[in-house]
């Protein structure tokens, strides 16, 4: 019960204001998606908000976009959006195979490298991510290496890392040390314990990783732009030539298409990991 | 400097153009002669670039059997920054880009000169637009700027830099971004506004600082510029390119916008390259007729149409419509109001003004 | 010691993997550093502090103090909405209001930044729909300007960065054991008594952790100011974008850059200093 936290009758003020800013954040966070969205639905073919009519015309254009074939970009959209989600697995996979064990040992360690090692995890986020981009540029290219994919994936790893170790840290602090302890009592091996005791226990925060990894990298942009080539590209770059372009509603609709892609794939992340119906 | 240049390279494209009429079109239609042979090309993000799939690698490809794989993102000074990180592992074959990009890779020795003798329709070009950057670029379209009005405010076009000033249109004013070429321009005019020669930057600067209450934004991104346009929040602004707002232009009921190029103080013209990168992936013949279709009589005609960049070839065929139109600038309009930039005195004043326009400005 | 601490060895076999996967960016900074003391502009050679010297102008001291500044400010407003959000998700009943909710914040990680750009411009822009609306109640004469400077700014930062926030608080309010909230409820504790006495406290590491990370995110935006803040609002990370690109004053880009990162380096460590002496207080 969370009664202390929001209670679900009376409290007050106390109520009205967390429900308050509550909805300020949700509105914060929805508005331009809900403009873009209605816009994406309009009738014609010039912007002006709320549209005049509704249809469903640009979303035709997006479906002929997939299905034809297509010539104004270096990668068709289907051939970018296979490439992001290629990208966005293996990085999802890497990045919590080395955040779970880390966050275990900052966790049981000592305090003072525990805050050390959680800073220098944080710096990919400090970054200026145009400076680290031509940064990655100049390494990959004096490296003399055709790294093929890999030349995006290895950047999305180093960025998603402080979300996936801070979220895999956060599902640590509810874990006490004697749940393990007593796994051990009863015969496991340490090991043994961590596998089946401490790293069920941790499934919500590693899931909130994999989602945070899932979806940063494939969204993506700013090193993308410095590193895709003509045979690797991605969606965000896709897109991006277009946006530039134009912003008519058959964009709008692409990005309509974008958002409902990234939902199901939470949802899938959601399922496969967790379950039925755990977390979000 | 420029046009010494380009009057010894003059004399080399005659002789090409001798061998040109000698084996009479290299490129005939229906002639799968490229089968197999990829291009590689990099170009702009914007509609410019997205014109030029369509009018120029679409019939090529048709044309030759070539396969022209587009990498369509990026505005001049990020693909210099591209070719120079990627140093001597180029993966493009061609690059269409503003003069000062061209520049400076070829100062970089980052290109090769295209051979002439395979280029045969330079011998239409106009002698001033045919080669630059020391032999590195062969001109491609000319790229103009003037001012972007409000046809709602305005019901004539306004006629001079110094209307940006009026009051009027306080919070209503576009600039374009201190990383453009435009920025320079805008520098350059304001300082002719005042009866200067253009070089005179303090004096520009001084009077720039006066249109902070003015500006809304700076032009980072035509899109938007449109839906501002659209919404009837912007008045006026420039030094800009029409060439961004084709679709616009054509239907200023719907969008607001005019654009005009007959102002006082003159119009901005630069001239845009095809360049070509030392050690490119792909072959020599195939790049070569890439580049020469660039410059065809009905390409230049479609894609000034298109995008309302002058085309530099003279026998460039328009329809009549394009003919017309106020917003593509022909060749023979070059005239005293056309403001082409000495690339060196650019290159010497581009870094300080760059610094100073941003810095007076936001 | 009991067998669940971990010895050295083990801490450095568990660290190892994670190590490795952060080198290519351990590379990537050193050869930031490395340019940023380089004599020429645009490529590595010779040693020179001069990249630096060049930063030290009024002009680019005020991009640190705006960067800063809103960065401050904006981490500020996150937390004040993150936290109620934080407490409505993990207070939901239904499974499906949770995962709406969730999408939800999501959302602004996900969409395109030009397009929600867009979305605001619609919103917000001097013609936009308030505007619009505020004008038809006659409320206003000339259009409010919320975008193409600072509040812009703002608001797009709160916006990308709030999503960042959200998540671990919910993580750390679902550690906070119910016991703790019930025993002081029990002894008559009124709601905000109980926000400020027991859950901030607890609360407190986590809460410094994701405001940190949400300011540091901020600091070092770049698209954020040139969408919305109409290129007017010269953050740093829109100054290192010039240098690199248009100017190609590359040990510029990585001085600033270096800057940039000790500044916000700096302000980490103060502020999980400052938590870490406030927790031994309250905590002895």
């Amino acid at each position: 019960m969370r009664i202390a936290l929001l209670p679900t009758e009376a409290g007050g003020s106390y109520r009205l204001t967390i429900l308050l800013l509550a909805s300020l954040g949700v509105l914060v966070s929805a508005l331009p998606v809900l403009v873009v969205t209605i816009m994406s639905f309009s009738a014609s073919d010039t912007s002006g908000f709320p549209p005049e009519g509704y249809s469903l015309r640009w979303y035709g254009d997006v479906a002929r976009m997939f299905l034809e074939e297509d010539t104004s970009s270096a990668q068709s959209v289907v051939d970018s959006t296979l490439t992001s989600l290629l990208i966005a697995v293996i990085v999802m996979g890497i990045s919590t195979a080395v955040c779970v064990p880390l966050a275990y040992a900052l966790a049981r360690g000592q305090r003072r490298v525990r805050a050390g090692m959680e800073l220098l995890f944080t710096l990919p986020l400090v970054f200026p991510l145009v400076m680290l981009g031509i940064a990655f540029l100049l390494i990959a290219e004096s490296l003399a290496l055709d790294l093929g994919l890999w030349r995006i994936a290895i950047p999305h790893v180093v960025l998603v890392l402080p979300f996936v170790l801070r979220n895999c840290l956060s599902a640590m602090n509810g874990i006490s040390v004697e749940i393990e302890e007593a796994a051990i009592s009863l015969g496991a091996s340490p090991l043994r314990a961590i596998w089946d005791v401490v790293v069920p226990l941790m499934r919500a925060g590693i899931l909130a990783g994999l989602i945070f990894a899932l979806i940063i990298s494939f969204n993506e942009f700013t090193i993308t732009f410095f590193m895709y080539t003509i045979d690797v590209s991605t969606l965000p770059i896709w897109m991006y030539s277009r946006t530039v372009s134009s912003l008519d509603p058959s964009t709008l609709a692409l990005s309509v298409f974008i958002i409902a892609a990234d939902v199901l794939l939470i949802v899938l992340v959601d399922r496969l990991i967790a379950g039925k119906g755990n977390l979000f | 400097m420029t046009y010494s240049m380009t009057r010894r390279s003059l004399l080399k494209t005659s002789a090409g153009a001798a061998a040109a009429l000698a084996a009479p079109s290299i490129l005939s239609a229906g002639d799968m002669m490229f089968a197999g042979k990829e291009v590689r090309l990099l170009t702009w993000s914007d509609n410019t670039g997205l014109a030029v799939l369509e009018n120029i690698a679409k019939p090529f490809e048709e044309m030759t059997g070539a396969k022209v794989i587009a990498d369509r993102t990026g505005s001049t000074s990020e693909m210099v920054a591209k070719l120079r990180a990627a140093g001597d592992k180029p993966q493009y074959d061609l690059i269409t880009l503003a003069g000062v990009g061209a520049v400076e890779l070829a100062a970089d020795g980052l290109l090769s000169q295209p051979d002439l003798n395979q280029l045969p329709n330079l011998a239409d070009v106009d002698p001033r637009f045919r080669t630059g950057a020391d032999g590195h670029g062969i001109g491609y379209l000319l790229w103009t700027g003037g001012l972007i009005y409000n046809t709602k405010t305005f019901k004539e076009p306004p006629k001079s830099y110094a209307e940006m000033w009026d009051a009027a249109h306080s919070g209503r004013l576009f600039l374009p971004p201190s990383t453009w070429t435009d920025a320079l321009d805008t520098i350059y005019a304001t300082d002719r506004m005042m009866g200067g020669d253009g070089t005179n930057a303090e004096a520009a600067f001084a009077k720039l600082a006066d249109l902070r209450q003015n500006l809304l934004t700076f032009g980072e991104n035509p899109a938007q510029l449109s839906e501002l346009f659209r919404s009837d929040a912007l008045d006026i602004g420039g030094v800009y390119a029409p060439a961004f707002f084709a679709d616009e232009l054509a239907n200023p009921e719907k969008s607001n916008m005019g654009a005009t190029y007959d102002v006082e103080e003159g119009f901005f013209a630069d001239l845009m390259y095809t360049i070509m990168p030392k050690s490119k992936p792909g072959a020599d013949d195939v790049v070569h007729a890439f580049m020469n279709y660039t410059l065809d009589p009905k390409v230049q005609g479609v894609m000034a149409e298109a995008v309302l960049n002058g085309p530099i070839n003279q026998k460039a065929e328009m329809s009549e419509a394009a003919k017309a139109s106020p917003f593509i600038v022909k060749p023979e309009q070059l005239n005293e109001k056309a403001i082409v930039h000495d690339k060196s005195f650019i290159a010497d004043v581009r870094e300080q003004w760059i610094t100073q326009y941003q810095q007076t400005l936001s | 010691m009991s067998s669940t601490t971990l010895t050295q060895k083990q801490a450095l076999a568990f660290a190892t993997p994670a190590f490795i996967a952060l080198l290519p960016f351990l590379g990537a900074c050193l050869y930031i550093l490395r340019f940023s003391l380089s004599a020429e502009k645009g490529s590595i050679d010779g040693v020179s502090l001069q990249a630096y010297r060049d930063l030290m102008t009024p002009f680019f001291g005020r991009s640190v103090w705006l960067t800063l500044k809103l960065a401050f400010v904006a981490s500020a407003v996150v937390m004040l909405l993150a936290v109620p959000l934080a407490f409505l998700l993990t207070s939901l009943r239904s499974a499906a209001a949770r995962r709406l909710l969730t999408v939800t914040i999501l959302l602004p990680m996900i969409l395109n930044l030009l397009v929600q750009a867009y979305g605001w411009i619609l919103l917000l822009g001097p013609s936009g729909a308030l505007n619009t609306l505020l004008k038809t109640l006659g409320l206003i004469d000339r259009p409010l300007f919320l975008l193409f400077n600072e509040t812009g700014v703002l608001l797009g930062l709160i916006q990308t960065s709030l999503p960042l926030a959200v998540f671990p608080i919910v993580g750390a309010v679902r550690a906070v054991s119910p016991e703790h909230l019930e025993a002081a409820s029990s002894l008559g504790a009124g709601h905000w008594r109980i926000l400020r006495d027991v859950t901030l406290p607890l609360l407190r590491p986590p809460l410094v952790g994701a405001a940190s990370i949400v300011f540091a995110f901020n600091a070092s935006a770049f698209a954020i100011p040139l969408l919305l803040g109409g290129r007017r609002v010269q953050m740093m990370g829109v100054a290192i974008r010039d240098m690199i690109s248009p100017l190609f004053n590359w040990s510029g880009a990585a001085a600033a850059g270096t800057v940039l990162i000790l500044l916000t380096v700096l302000v980490l460590v103060v502020s999980a200093w400052l938590v870490r002496i406030t927790t031994q207080k309250t905590g002895g």
